[in-house]
């Protein structure tokens, strides 16, 4: 009502801010297009743009003292391998004389000593967990106490330390059944606690944790973890060991702790690698929901294992993919286009060879995939949670180990592996701060820090608000306006269906809280009481919107969404907000409805959609991933679990951003106009 | 007059049941999540000055006789004190000890909801009533007019913002009563009322000092009209006819009687609060730990204003300045707004209060659901404001994100404070989006206004 014919009928002068706006919406098509070809672009450019790791932190100085790692630690951690392998092969009561000769023999060496005593947790669902702070979860009483386990804790007092700060090595081993890779790691830890015992130059209080795994390696670190933080100060159930057992030596009854964590290794034996001629380490390093340890941490363990020890350092990679063809041609074409910028100016170092793209694009498809899953990879991700870097060392030793003196020698450069890595840990003043922590490996020694790897990613969203924006002003400037006033409300109506479509994605994000209510049910079945619970929540939500007649509208506030939706979960976890947007970009970019588009387009949406629902998603990435499916059902359904238990918000993200999104994008196909 | 009576008559039914929709909403938040979200722990809610477990602790301090304001706890008034202390004793047992306050929140909200409404109303009547005068009617077709009141009433009442400050335990809810309590009393030219909120409102938290100028306003001369020029262009014998309705003198009596009334009040309220500081504590601490805190901005932890950041990084021997230069940024507005939009005095306030949520030291969400609730009693004047879907999502996103950003910063660890502080300057670049849409689409609602009663003159 405030503009008369007169006003309406001189143009407008905008100020230049909005006229570039204007100009980019009357060109939303081409925008689009361009934005998100390079989006694609810039995404298999990443391994291309990789920086060679470096170490940030100058306190750091790995490698700069000697190795002191003595004959007398190794032939310590032999006999000590040699104990635990008779003990297996002698006694029956496994679980726990296995702890108690650990305890013995750390107490012999000079340790603190204690027993933690702990019950396994059923992982539970906590939609919002991410939201509250770590220690809420702390209050809920474990009521189950049928399983059991002992955790055994030696902790060496730094001399020159204050015991305020500490540092963790973590052996994960199943009493009730030794493996040799397990005996192997638990020596590695004795060679280098043997001789942490002795110097002097310690200056952080050092903790090794023989974590018991028989009911898995994360929730034992995670058990002691939890209660190292948080103060209780009953001990009932610590003591019920003692009395089984008789241990000669004083084994503490209280929970000891020493400081502030610095750092944690998990240290862990691989079975013999035949593709290497050289021992080799793998590095595992993504915690829950994506996070990953300080970039620094990493530098220094695979620094000092390939300059320090000859190690040949990995990180993990998807082996199905650096075979794949249509890699190779993408090489191809980035080594010639390499080859070219190197002829025209000497100085641009651009190119990498085949090889090392396919290698490059298999590890961060990897990279992206585990950050996806928001599920860590190991026991290191408990430490995450309480802002610990931590990763996983998997030493594999070379396929001759077998033999005797071969052993020794594996248990020597482990050893003083760690042992190099606990110095250069040991010699930091403040928490690992200096490098990056939100970052993707390409290989062992090359990253992509989070300025580089974002750049795709805006570029695949970003055609988003620009379509939103132009499908708005559309909207607005329709010939035939239902009213005249309240037209810049007008999105007040869609924005509403929308709201319930999200609202009804929250529903089905809590219903399973119900579904497991039944019992002895399998997970066939669950999954389809949960479908059927989903659809009819809908319909009952559908009674609540009218059928609105404008679809442009809609879409509009529907890209808006997805668009927040998509910005919120790459703050959260990048890579499911990638791989998210790869899917949902082109969905909502694309979708009209059918008796407006023509028939390719419309051939076209329903392929998107039917690519767009999260079952099949799932599998369409695990194929492009190269991970062998199983049959469907079930294995969406223990996929899903496994999200639920490892609080991962990639679940959030999918019945919260990506199902309402596929739901109204089939609202608007199947819109009548 | 008698057309909107009626209508929201009509209406009546539709919004009671929603209105009491949104307390049933509340209480079964309160009741049955006491403490699944933690409201009350994110800065976003609870600022310093409006936490309720800092009041729990002030009550705790003068119980056991020592002065509320020990150990910069509290920095609150000492009226809230005796209200709310009282209901935040633990009663043991596991029982949640906040459900006495909660109640008292939702209760506070519903009142201010009320308030709200009966503004929109009276505005709506006034609305009406100076266009007919305007002989405007007919073209701006009223009949297409919204029930203003209902529509600010529950976008207060069901907006995200004040439920989760109502569920966070703030005292915001009770600072929101009080302003719009106060211009609820002008409106209604009820000069003692208007005083007593105003006064209040002031003691509680200092930002609503600035309304005087709006009340002021609104005791002297009425609600809000289209500006004065407008009405040389009717014909002298419609004067005559409407003398009544047009002619607006302003009131030196009632203005002279507010400022009577609230130097009374203030006087009663300072005589209350040294009553019950008399043992503990003296009016120059309060002072000094109320206001003083709010200007000196002590307080550093993070919120979702700007200034946090800022008083972080500055030099210390530039503190001073720079203190001054923050504070007077919202002094600067005042006058100038003041004279351009002197004829919509509820429109100054909300513009007003929006301006002060935005520059204040410790702003929190329940600040933005008030000036909220209020944009929604000029609903029918900003039928066309511009970029509303754009706020819309710009606040939608920017409230998302903060918690999340919150989370990256404190609890992984792998941002930091210039990831959250960026969404607090996203934040607050949206309110100012908001504010000067707002201003301007009032003003070319006016312009509309003008043109139109032009052409009734000319036609006639």
């Amino acid at each position: 009502m405030a503009s008369t014919p007169g006003i309406e009928g001189q143009k407008q002068k905008h100020r230049p801010i909005i006229r570039i706006g204007i100009f980019i919406i009357v060109h939303s098509l081409l925008v689009s297009v361009v934005c998100c070809v390079a989006g694609v672009l810039a995404l298999l450019l990443l391994p291309v743009l990789a920086k060679k790791t470096y170490i940030s932190e100058n306190a750091l100085m790995p490698g700069s003292a000697s190795s002191m790692i003595s004959d007398q630690d190794v032939s310590g951690a032999t006999r000590f391998i040699n104990e635990l392998n008779s003990l297996k092969s002698k006694s029956q009561n496994t679980g726990i004389e296995i702890p108690r000769l650990i305890a013995l023999h750390m107490a012999n060496m000079g340790g603190e000593v204690s027993y933690h005593n702990f019950q396994t947790q059923q992982n539970n669902f906590h939609p919002l967990h991410f939201f509250t702070s770590p220690n809420a979860e702390a209050n809920f009483v474990n009521k189950t106490r049928e399983s059991s386990a002992i955790n055994t804790i030696g902790i060496i007092r730094a001399p020159r330390g204050d015991g305020k700060e500490s540092i963790v090595l973590v052996t994960p081993y199943n009493p009730l059944n030794l493996s040799q890779t397990e005996a192997l790691s638990l020596g590695i830890a004795y060679s280098a606690f043997s001789l942490l015992t002795q110097v002097s130059w310690l200056a952080k209080d050092i903790i090794w944790l023989a974590a018991d795994s028989q009911y898995g390696q994360y929730n034992s670190v995670a058990a002691w973890l939890r209660h190292y933080h948080s103060p209780s100060f009953d001990t009932c159930h610590e003591s019920n060991l003692d009395s089984t057992v008789s241990v000669s030596v004083s084994v503490s009854d209280s929970f000891r702790r020493a400081g502030t964590m610095a750092a944690a290794l998990v240290i862990k034996v691989a079975e013999t690698s035949e593709e290497f001629e050289q021992d080799s380490l793998n590095i595992y390093a993504e915690a829950s929901n994506g996070q990953m340890p300080n970039l620094d941490l990493i530098n220094i363990a695979s620094y000092l294992a390939v300059h320090g020890q000859g190690f040949r350092v990995r990180v993990e990679k998807f082996m199905s993919l650096v075979d794949a063809t249509w890699l190779k041609v993408i090489g191809h074409v980035f080594e010639f286009v390499g080859k070219i910028a190197r002829s025209l100016n000497p100085q641009w170092k651009f190119g990498i060879s085949v090889k090392e793209y396919v290698e490059g694009s298999a590890t961060l498809v990897s990279s992206l995939y585990n950050q996806a899953l928001g599920v860590p990879t190991g026991s290191h991700g408990a430490f995450r949670d309480y802002q610990v870097d931590a990763i996983t060392m998997e030493i594999s030793p070379k396929l001759s180990s077998i033999s005797k003196s071969r052993q020794t020698e594996f248990l020597f450069r482990g050893g003083s592996l760690i042992e190099g890595v606990i110095r250069s840990v040991n010699n930091l003043l403040e928490k690992f701060h200096q490098s990056f922590f939100l970052y993707l490996l390409t290989s062992s020694n090359r990253f992509i820090s989070v300025g580089v790897y974002m750049i795709p990613f805006l570029l695949l969203v970003a055609p988003l608000p620009i379509a939103a924006a132009s499908l708005f002003s559309d909207a607005n400037n329709s010939k035939n306006p239902p009213s005249t006033s309240f037209k810049s409300w007008r999105w007040l109506h869609p924005t509403k269906t929308v709201f319930l479509i999200h609202l009804w994605g929250a529903i089905v994000s809590l219903l399973p809280y119900f579904t497991y209510q039944i019992p002895d049910s399998n997970p066939t079945s669950r999954l389809l009481t949960w479908i059927s619970l989903s659809i009819f929540a809908l319909i009952v939500l559908r009674s609540f919107f009218r059928s609105y007649s404008e679809w442009t509208l809609l879409k509009s506030v529907t890209v808006s969404a997805s668009f927040v939706g998509l910005c919120l979960m790459s703050v959260i976890n990048f890579a499911t907000a990638e791989i998210g947007a790869m899917f949902l970009v082109p969905m909502c970019l694309m979708i009209r409805p059918w008796r407006v588009a023509g028939k390719i387009q419309s051939v076209l949406n329903f392929v998107l959609i039917v690519f767009g629902f999260p079952w099949s998603g799932f599998f369409v990435v695990r194929g492009l991933f190269g991970i062998e499916n199983g049959s469907g059902f079930d294995e969406f359904w223990y996929w899903v679990e496994s999200l639920w238990a490892w609080n991962s918000a990639t679940y959030i993200y999918i019945c919260l951003v990506h199902l309402p999104c596929w739901v109204l994008c089939i609202y608007i196909l199947l819109h009548r106009c | 007059m008698e057309k909107p009576s009626e209508k929201s008559w009509k209406k009546q039914p539709w919004f009671w049941s929603s209105a009491v929709a949104s307390v049933i909403l509340r209480l079964v938040l309160i009741v049955y999540f006491p403490n699944t979200l933690n409201f009350s722990s994110r800065p976003e809610v609870s600022t310093p000055l409006t936490s309720l477990r800092r009041l729990a602790e002030g009550y705790w301090l003068k119980q056991s006789s020592m002065s509320p304001y020990a150990g910069s706890m509290y920095h609150g008034s000492p009226l809230l004190l005796s209200i709310l202390g009282p209901l935040t004793i633990d009663r043991g047992e596991g029982k949640s000890n906040h459900l006495l306050c909660g109640l008292a929140f939702v209760i506070a909200d519903f009142i201010t909801a009320i308030l709200i409404r009966a503004i929109g109303q009276l505005l709506q009547v006034a609305d009406i009533k100076s266009l007919k005068s305007l002989g405007a009617t007919t073209h701006l077709n009223v009949s297409e007019n919204f029930p203003s009141g209902d529509i600010a009433a529950l976008v207060y009442l069901w907006n995200p913002l004040t439920i989760i400050t109502c569920l966070g335990y703030s005292t915001s809810p009770i600072e929101n009563l009080v302003t719009v309590l106060s211009i609820y009393g002008a409106c209604m030219r009820l000069v003692p009322l208007a005083a007593f909120g105003w006064v209040i409102a002031s003691h509680l938290s200092l930002y609503p000092v600035i309304l005087v100028i709006p009340l002021v306003l609104l005791v002297g001369s009425g609600l809000d009209t289209p500006p004065r020029k407008l009405f040389p262009y009717i014909d002298d014998d419609q004067i005559q006819n409407k003398k009544s309705l047009n002619r607006i003198i302003f009131s030196w009596r009632r203005v002279f009687l507010f400022f009577l009334w609230a130097s009374i009040w203030a006087f009663y309220v300072l005589i209350l609060c040294g009553i019950s500081l008399k043992d503990y504590s003296s009016l120059g601490e309060m002072f000094k730990r109320t206001y003083g805190f709010i200007l000196s901005v002590e307080d550093l932890s993070p919120n979702i204003g700007v200034l946090w950041y800022f008083f972080a990084e500055v030099f210390d021997f530039f503190r001073n300045f720079f203190l001054m230069v923050f504070h007077i940024n919202i002094l600067f507005m005042v006058l100038p707004l003041a004279i351009r939009l002197h004829h919509r005095p509820c429109f100054l306030a909300f513009v007003y209060i929006a301006i002060s949520s935005i520059l204040k030291s410790y702003p929190s969400v329940g600040d933005s659901a008030l000036y909220l609730g209020l944009l929604g009693l000029f609903v029918n004047a900003l039928a066309d404001m511009q970029f509303s879907f754009f706020l819309f999502s710009g606040y939608l996103g920017t409230l998302l994100l903060s918690p999340v950003m919150h989370n990256l910063w404190i609890w992984r660890g792998t941002g930091n404070a210039n990831f959250y502080y960026a969404t607090a300057m996203a934040y607050a670049c949206f309110q100012i989006i908001l504010v000067v849409e707002s201003v301007s689409s009032m003003l070319n609602h006016d312009r509309a206004l003008k043109k139109v009663s032009f052409c009734v003159n000319k036609f006639e």
